[in-house]
């Protein structure tokens, strides 16, 4: 009997021979078919692994960039990091692995960004920020779960469009572009701390509800 | 014979794995609601002979509270986005029924957690004995909501005026609150 695990097994080979197809074919059913002769699966293979075609084979792309960055952090010793150095971490690993496919990366950002793809596009840069949470080791379960998504959400995209673009010696102008906006979120606590501070000044209303004789030691 | 969860699932139902992760989403919202309404009580009847009831209950949510934060980090779901609102939605009420008095605070235990035995009853029916750690962890919590719901009624939770009125409204609104907490 196929399991999940076998289709996903699947996918892997043949995105992996699809890959070298994509920066001449874009991300089309072309690319897809090409990488499935070469990696001498049948012509129904395609089809079996990603039904949708592109959508789907743009998906696992980006599914598998997750898992790979997991597994290569979880051989890190990321406890004895601060919390942004995990951060940082996460995002030069999560790049350096899809440095040699920089070109297919391109061509899935310009795939994400066509307005039937927004959807896509959403669920994926979740996907990607909730794994870089999670393999930092997040704990929080109130609203500053989608806060800190959200912050990271701004910095994992402005590098990676940055890190396109980068000519440098072993990206490093990329590294010190990232290392640059995590800067930018750790003001923001700052910010709030000092709202929060202002609001315990105010009276509590609770107060009122005491009357006269209870509430007053 | 073994059953697992999401055996009896119809194409278009959700998968065994969204089912499981809205448990565990709407179970963190409302123990944490229910914590909420606790310390709302706990504001107005804070020094009344009900607070060492009132502040057993809380503790008691907040074991439960903890178990499924924990679930949540270690299973990657969602928590509700909602939570802001419980937050001040869970005080206003448990402050607003103890201000009607000790015994109107009483009865909005009792509705809510009636609400919430009626709702952990359908997630153990619901979970398989693939899951049966969550399942009997849900099961121990229903039984320590019941319990509540009797120190609610001992605590002479009938006897508030318009008794049925506050339950029957407590309870929509509970309802509500679950609804939206699985989804959103």
């Amino acid at each position: 009997m196929k399991t999940a695990n076998d289709l996903t097994a699947l996918r892997d080979r043949l995105l992996e021979a699809s890959l070298p197809h994509v920066p001449f074919d874009g991300w089309s059913l072309e690319a897809l078919r090409r990488g499935a002769a070469d990696a001498g699966l049948g012509v129904d293979a395609v089809e079996r692994a990603f039904p949708r075609g592109a959508v789907d084979a743009v998906a696992h792309f980006i599914d598998k960039a997750d898992r790979d960055m997991l597994a290569a952090l979880d051989g890190l010793d990321l406890p004895s990091l601060k919390i942004r150095e995990r951060i940082a971490l996460a995002v030069r690993t999560r790049l350096e692995q899809a440095a040699p496919h920089k070109e297919a990366v391109r061509k899935a950002l310009a795939f994400t960004a066509l307005p039937q793809h927004a959807g896509l596009a959403a669920k994926s840069l979740y996907r990607t920020v909730d794994s870089i949470w999670y393999a930092a080791g997040d704990t929080a379960t109130d609203f500053n779960f989608y806060t800190k998504r959200a912050l990271l959400a701004g910095v994992y995209s402005s590098t990676l469009l940055y890190w396109l673009e980068d000519r440098s010696e072993d990206s490093a102008d990329s590294w010190a572009f990232l290392d640059r906006r995590i800067a930018n979120v750790m003001q923001i606590p700052k910010l709030t701390g000092t709202l929060k501070s202002l609001a315990t000044r105010l009276p509590n209303p609770m107060l009122l509800f005491k009357g006269p004789g209870r509430g007053r030691a | 014979m073994t059953k697992r969860t999401g055996e009896d699932r119809l194409p278009g139902d959700l998968a065994p794995k969204e089912l499981v992760e809205r448990m565990i989403r709407v179970d963190h919202a409302g123990e944490y609601g229910a914590a909420r309404i606790y310390e709302g009580q706990l504001a107005v009847l804070g020094r009344s002979p009900s607070a060492a009831t009132i502040r057993h209950m809380r503790e008691q949510e907040q074991a439960h509270l903890d178990t499924f934060s924990r679930m949540i980090v270690e299973r990657r779901v969602r928590p509700t986005a909602l939570q802001p609102v419980w937050h001040v939605a869970g005080f206003a009420l448990g402050a607003a029924t103890a201000l009607m008095g000790e015994k109107a605070a009483m009865a909005c235990t009792v509705a809510v957690e009636e609400v919430i035995d009626e709702h952990y009853r359908e997630q153990a029916e619901k979970l398989g004995d693939d899951e049966s750690g969550l399942r009997d962890t849900i099961e121990r919590f229903r039984a320590e909501e019941l319990e509540h719901r009797d120190i609610g009624y001992d605590h002479g939770a009938a006897e508030t005026p318009g008794f049925e009125l506050l339950r029957g409204a407590v309870k929509a609104g509970s309802r509500l609150a679950i609804w939206l907490s699985q989804r959103v």
